[in-house]
């Protein structure tokens, strides 16, 4: 192992420390707890595999190279539909991986070893939000980087941030999808297939290919569509693209409605997962 | 901190009184008393179900008491941890196997208010040879090691360590005692669960035996093995056979006949000699005490309620 691999030869924590005083309450500790979390997911190939280099190659595939990249729908061009696409695609594999890991590893005994120390359950919680949303963004800004240089055009600037700060919000119900899976099946084999499932949502989601008829007619009811909507908002404004049947229109209330009810449902089955807990664990 | 005042310093390191804890209709804890004072190292010992890793939990605050008081250096046992007072080296796996010894340290560390530095604790646990070794590259001894550093991190005063040896060879756990040595004389509380009953002979000052989630016997080895019963044997030279002499002494367990040498088990070993010798039964007597290993079998195969014998079949 070089020095360069060790996470703690860049930290102010080891070696040279003497103060036995740390500063900073409880937020302090939540901080420093996800900094830790967020570079040591970074370093582990297979997260970051899946989580960001993924994304890159499928948006180059379906995006980039695509003959039709150029062509102008709405705000943006097509090129910019994919890139959204793909990004909230990397964002929720972010967001279900690095939650349902975080299960993982409390019910391995790391979640009493830190019941040993001034990190509370809470601010755990939060640390792995953080984390998460910290993971999630890095599909994000990778897939719009590769996007920004290879054509995808919005026409105002602010529909990129508004874009991206929207594929982030639709990726945070997918922390509890990924909890649930974690909960219910209590294994990584869980955790993966509940990441394997989501190129199936993502499919019925509409973000690889633009569904019409009835799969589209479907996909409005899928967990992901919602989020999808939601991200494409800054550039279509509800229009979906529908190459069979020309212009059909999504109302915003059917996208929320459809954004919170999903939020719901995993939330409840977390509930029921945790209720499932019992004994000495 | 006005925590560690005068009255919170006074106080033991671990009182319970009537403590139990029930998991549904079953009892892993069922009526403790027990002090533990500042400075003592005290085994743990009992058979698996004993209520040993509760009993810990309870102590730690991990799980809350179905009846009865826990107090851990005066303080409610959440408190005491959140104080840094406590340290434990748990069962459970509880390390992520990506990160590097260092990196472990590091990380819990940052999530303390107050710890030692981590090149210290490293050192203390003898495992700065390896802090650059991947968690799942190391030994079962030597992540035990980790764990033990882990609990050193806040410079606990009591320790808390559940079968810390469990898994090592011989010469880990021979490194890891001599660790936990050190560390015991720098004046902290010890308490370990274990199963090796050497381990406690040899490092313990006090052994409490569980069973059933209760105390049983709490003692110094010295106390606790002369609870047991004595062997008492003899080259037999009477023409009474050695059975019908136990039926008229009134001795509960038969003799048992060996290379020539009779045996009886009893606690009352004195006056059994003196009637073998007055009589001139037997010659070349000798008595051995119960070895704790005899008295933890002895004791924890005991059944708990009444129970008749029942003559089967015959």
């Amino acid at each position: 192992m070089t020095s360069t691999a060790d996470l703690s030869s860049t930290s102010d924590l080891t070696g040279t420390a003497t103060a036995r005083h740390r500063p900073g309450g409880t937020a302090g500790i939540i901080a420093r707890y996800a900094g830790w979390d967020l570079r040591r997911n970074i370093r582990m190939f297979e997260s970051t595999f899946f989580i960001i280099m993924l994304p890159a190659a499928l948006y180059l595939v379906f995006g980039a190279m695509s003959g039709f990249g150029d062509l102008p729908v709405g705000h943006g061009n097509v090129a910019a539909y994919s890139m959204v696409s793909i990004a909230l695609y990397g964002a929720v594999t972010a967001m279900t991986a690095i939650a349902g890991s975080a299960a993982i590893e409390r019910q391995r005994g790391w979640g009493r070893q830190l019941g040993l120390t001034n990190l509370s359950g809470a601010g755990y919680l939060t640390g792995k939000t953080l984390v998460g949303l910290g993971m999630a963004v890095l599909p994000i800004v990778v897939v719009f980087v590769v996007g920004a240089v290879t054509g995808a055009r919005f026409d105002q600037p602010w529909r990129w941030g508004l874009s991206g700060a929207l594929i982030l919000l639709g990726a945070l119900p997918f922390a509890l999808y990924g909890l649930a899976a974690a909960l219910l099946f209590r294994s990584e084999a869980a955790i993966s297939a509940a990441s394997g499932l989501m190129v199936v949502l993502a499919f019925f989601g509409n973000l690889f290919v633009p569904l019409s008829g009835v799969l589209l007619d479907i996909a409005r009811f899928t967990p992901l569509y919602g989020s999808a909507a939601l991200a494409r908002w800054p550039m279509l404004g509800g229009e979906v693209i529908d190459v069979g049947a020309g212009a059909q229109h999504d109302p915003l209330w059917w996208v929320l409605a459809n954004v919170v009810t999903w939020t719901v449902i995993f939330g409840l089955l977390c509930a029921g997962g945790a209720r499932r807990r019992t004994g000495r664990a | 901190m006005t925590e560690t005042s005068i009255p919170a310093r006074a106080a033991p390191a671990i009182r319970t009184h009537d403590l139990a804890r029930h998991f549904g209709a079953v009892p892993a804890v069922d009526g403790i008393d027990l002090q533990i004072d500042r400075g003592e190292i005290v085994a743990l010992l009992g058979p698996n179900g004993a209520g040993k890793t509760t009993l810990l939990d309870l102590v730690l605050g991990f799980t809350a008491p179905s009846a009865g008081t826990v107090s851990v250096l005066g303080r409610q046992p959440r408190r005491a941890v959140a104080a840094g007072a406590v340290g434990a080296v748990l069962q459970t796996d509880g390390l992520l196997h990506d990160l590097t010894v260092r990196e472990t340290v590091a990380m819990i560390a940052a999530c303390q208010r107050h710890h030692l530095p981590v090149a210290e604790v490293l050192e203390r646990a003898g495992i700065s040879a390896i802090a650059g070794r991947k968690v799942n590259k190391c030994s079962g001894g030597e992540q035990q090691r980790l764990r033990f550093a882990l609990a050193l991190l806040t410079e606990p005063d009591l320790m808390l360590l559940d079968e810390p040896t469990a898994g090592m060879d011989v010469r880990a756990r021979t490194e890891f005692w001599a660790a936990m040595h050190a560390e015991a004389e720098r004046g902290r509380t010890i308490v370990f669960a274990t199963h090796y009953l050497q381990e406690a002979a040899d490092f313990a000052d006090r052994i409490v035996l569980l069973g059933a989630g209760r105390v049983l016997v709490d003692g110094t080895v010295a106390e606790v093995t002369a609870r047991g019963r004595r062997t008492l044997s003899c080259d037999w030279l009477a023409a009474e056979a050695p059975a019908r002499f136990a039926d008229r002494t009134g001795l509960a367990d038969p003799p048992q006949i060996e290379d020539g040498r009779v045996r009886f088990t009893t606690q009352r070993t004195d006056a059994l000699a003196r009637t073998i010798l007055t009589e001139e039964l037997g010659r070349n007597l000798e008595v051995t005490a119960a070895s704790l290993d005899e008295v933890f079998l002895d004791l924890t195969s005991e059944p708990t309620g009444p129970r008749t014998t029942e003559p089967a079949g015959v």
